[in-house]
């Protein structure tokens, strides 16, 4: 095991990860921008090293100054957390370079799952579903035969370019004949190059990922999923599980698939394999995640699983210590993202400085944030203020603890989400386990803004 | 920073040396109130390193700092401790624009170098408590994963004690050496009559 951990982040993870230090007995150090000279985590450290300015590029992603901070401490391992540099395969390599362990996959596991194209394709061949799509579309007879093949409706899209520039979406053949000369020509001009490719388009889809966890032996075992389709602009807003998309049956059939395929595949240390659900309940491969996720503690709530210390024991080079057999997820855990966002002003981020804050408390009541009374809210970094995660033996209580700690939770000085939230547990699709990833951004935040003020 | 001039005394009567005093007095004055001003904004607006004007028998020499990586870690340190009254040398610069050439401006509180980053401090080898420094100079340096990164002082001074020891692991914006501001006072009275003085409101390296 590690002697001292350099805990080169921010915000609630810095405090999870010293947390997760201080039960296994590890030393730790917690590095800090000025911006965070006064977060609670540097607070709490027995040690802490200012790194760098506030500007993310000169501190937290900084691999001199992390690594500078790590030696003349004495540590022996770098926990990134989440973001920043914690994906990034060149830091795990410079890190390791100087005798340093990097806690996350090795930097070659990084290396291979860095593309999200070669990572569909590996995880593909290795039997996970991706999303269906067409070569490259040779005539307008060739576009209406490949759409028939995949099933309506479908993304034309533009080989060349990218962010959605060029796409068309076609829902019947007619719509296909009248797109596929205007798209062509708009990619010759756009772009210079004018094929084009059909790809299913996943309407009304559902965010469903997986937890997986695999040491350094081959030994994996899945933590079940999670449902993340509470989204705005695709960013997460509330996650839970189990997924009320699918049924208990689906649910482990789908993250047995995703273990075995990505233990094949080479992996190790925590990871995250993320999939569109569609209505049907079919489930297609986008993503993997390589470090710890925000949304993590609704998963340690229903197994009873610390991933921190999982992930910090699999980095320091021990075995899982567990079988699938072991893992059991019990009951229900909904997280709620408390964001420094005005859900009146178009979820402008907020700064300033937190008057009261009061944790909501009672069973299965989990806050993970770094906020005290006094504290100065930067405005350098995300708008995150806190988790509040909320476990109970069915959905339905979970709602129900869920509203009662949000009416609990108080954040003075800064505007927040929290009644946001509140309205969006009262709206009947949140109730039914019906919400999709476009519900918030198609409907507009304006309806439950409205009636988060009543 | 005060103008002031850098000249030597040489040999002259007490009555020589007062008038002199009064009249280098004036003559700082009149080019902090009307030339340095000038002077300053037509440097920043140049890509020139410095600039030389000669008046009478005063020459002003401006000085850009030595190089742009420098000013930059000299002015981040001191903004980034909030406590501290150091002032950058970008700061520095426009201070002695607007300085009227007495000993007011001075600032009280110690005014330190700071660490440019974490790592572990080495002061330079001939740094002694005494020396004199100008802003932007390098006094020691930082060495991170064996690349050196300079400690600059931040505003021109005496070099005062040392916070940290040589080989010290430092984190970024410690306070590493002190500089002391030097009595204006007898600084200024060392104009004479002799050519080359000049007012030194430069924030460059020497």
């Amino acid at each position: 095991m590690f002697n001292k951990i350099l805990i080169a982040n921010r915000g609630e993870i810095a405090l999870r990860i010293l947390r997760a230090c201080r039960t296994m007995g590890v030393g730790a150090v917690v590095a800090y921008s000025e911006a965070d000279r006064d977060s609670l985590a540097a607070q709490l450290a027995d040690e802490a090293i200012c790194i760098g300015p506030a500007d993310a590029r000169r501190s937290y992603l900084s691999a001199p100054a992390i690594i500078s901070a790590a030696i003349v401490t004495g540590c022996d391992a770098i926990h990134p957390g989440y973001g920043f540099l914690s994906e990034d395969p060149g830091f795990a390599e410079v890190v390791r370079a100087h005798g340093l362990t990097f806690i996350g996959p090795p930097a070659e596991v990084l290396e291979r799952f860095a593309s999200k194209e070669a990572t569909r394709r590996l995880l593909g061949d290795h039997g996970l579903p991706t999303i269906p799509g067409s070569g490259m579309l040779r005539d307008e007879a060739h576009a209406l035969e490949e759409a028939e093949r995949i099933g309506y409706p479908v993304l034309l899209k533009p080989s060349a370019g990218g962010g959605g520039k060029g796409m068309r979406l076609v829902r019947n053949p007619r719509e296909l004949e009248a797109g596929f000369k205007v798209s062509g020509s708009e990619a010759k001009a756009g772009f210079g190059d004018g094929s084009l490719y059909l790809e299913k388009y996943l309407e009304d889809n559902r965010h469903v990922e997986v937890q997986v966890a695999i040491d350094r032996f081959g030994n994996a075992i899945h933590m079940g999923e999670r449902d993340c389709s509470v989204q705005r602009r695709h960013q997460k807003l509330i996650e839970e599980t189990p997924s009320p998309a699918l049924t208990d049956a689906a649910r482990w059939e789908l993250a047995d698939r995703a273990v075995k395929a990505v233990a094949e595949a080479g992996y190790e240390n925590l990871g995250t394999l993320e999939f569109l659900v569609d209505a049907k309940g079919d489930a297609y491969f986008i993503e993997i995640n390589c470090r710890v996720q925000v949304e993590h503690p609704i998963t340690e709530m229903v197994t009873g699983i610390d991933m921190l210390a999982l992930q910090i024991r699999i980095a320091a080079g021990e075995p899982l210590g567990m079988t699938q057999a072991d893992v059991q997820a019990r009951g229900h855990a909904i997280e709620f993202r408390i964001l420094a966002e005005d859900p009146a002003k178009d979820f402008r981020p907020q700064a300033g400085q937190v008057g009261a804050f009061i944790a909501p408390g009672g069973p299965g009541v989990r806050m993970d944030s770094h906020l005290y009374p006094g504290y100065e809210v930067p405005n350098d970094y995300d708008s995150l203020l806190g988790k509040l995660s909320i476990w109970a033996p069915t959905r339905s209580e979970a709602i129900a603890r869920a509203d009662a700690a949000l009416r609990e939770l108080l954040v003075d000085g800064v505007t927040t989400n929290i009644e946001l939230h509140r309205a969006i547990l009262a709206n009947q699709v949140f109730i039914d386990g019906k919400v999709t990833t476009n519900l918030l951004d198609r409907v507009g935040s304006a309806p439950f803004v409205a009636a988060s003020n009543r | 920073m005060p103008a002031r001039s850098q000249g030597e005394k040489s040999g002259q009567s007490d009555a020589e040396q007062a008038a002199q005093v009064q009249r280098d007095h004036l003559a700082i004055g009149r080019l902090a109130d009307d030339l340095l001003p000038a002077l300053i904004a037509k440097l920043a607006a140049s890509g020139l390193g410095e600039i030389e004007v000669r008046q009478g028998e005063w020459k002003a020499r401006l000085r850009k700092p030595a190089t742009a990586p420098e000013a930059r870690t000299a002015k981040a340190a001191p903004e980034s401790h909030g406590h501290s009254p150091s002032r950058s040398s970008g700061h520095g610069r426009t201070d002695a624009g607007h300085s009227t050439g007495d000993e007011s401006e001075t600032e009280p509180g110690p005014i330190t170098a700071n660490s440019p980053a974490v790592g572990i401090f080495n002061p330079r080898r001939d740094l002694v408590v005494g020396m004199r420094v100008r802003s932007g100079d390098k006094i020691g340096t930082v060495d991170v994963l064996g690349v050196n990164q300079d400690v600059v002082a931040p505003v021109e001074g005496i070099i005062g004690s040392s916070l940290v020891e040589a080989g010290e692991a430092v984190e970024y914006g410690q306070q590493l050496v002190r500089i002391e501001l030097p009595e204006a006072a007898p600084v200024l009275a060392g104009g004479s009559a002799d050519a080359g003085k000049s007012v030194a409101a430069t924030t460059g390296k020497a």
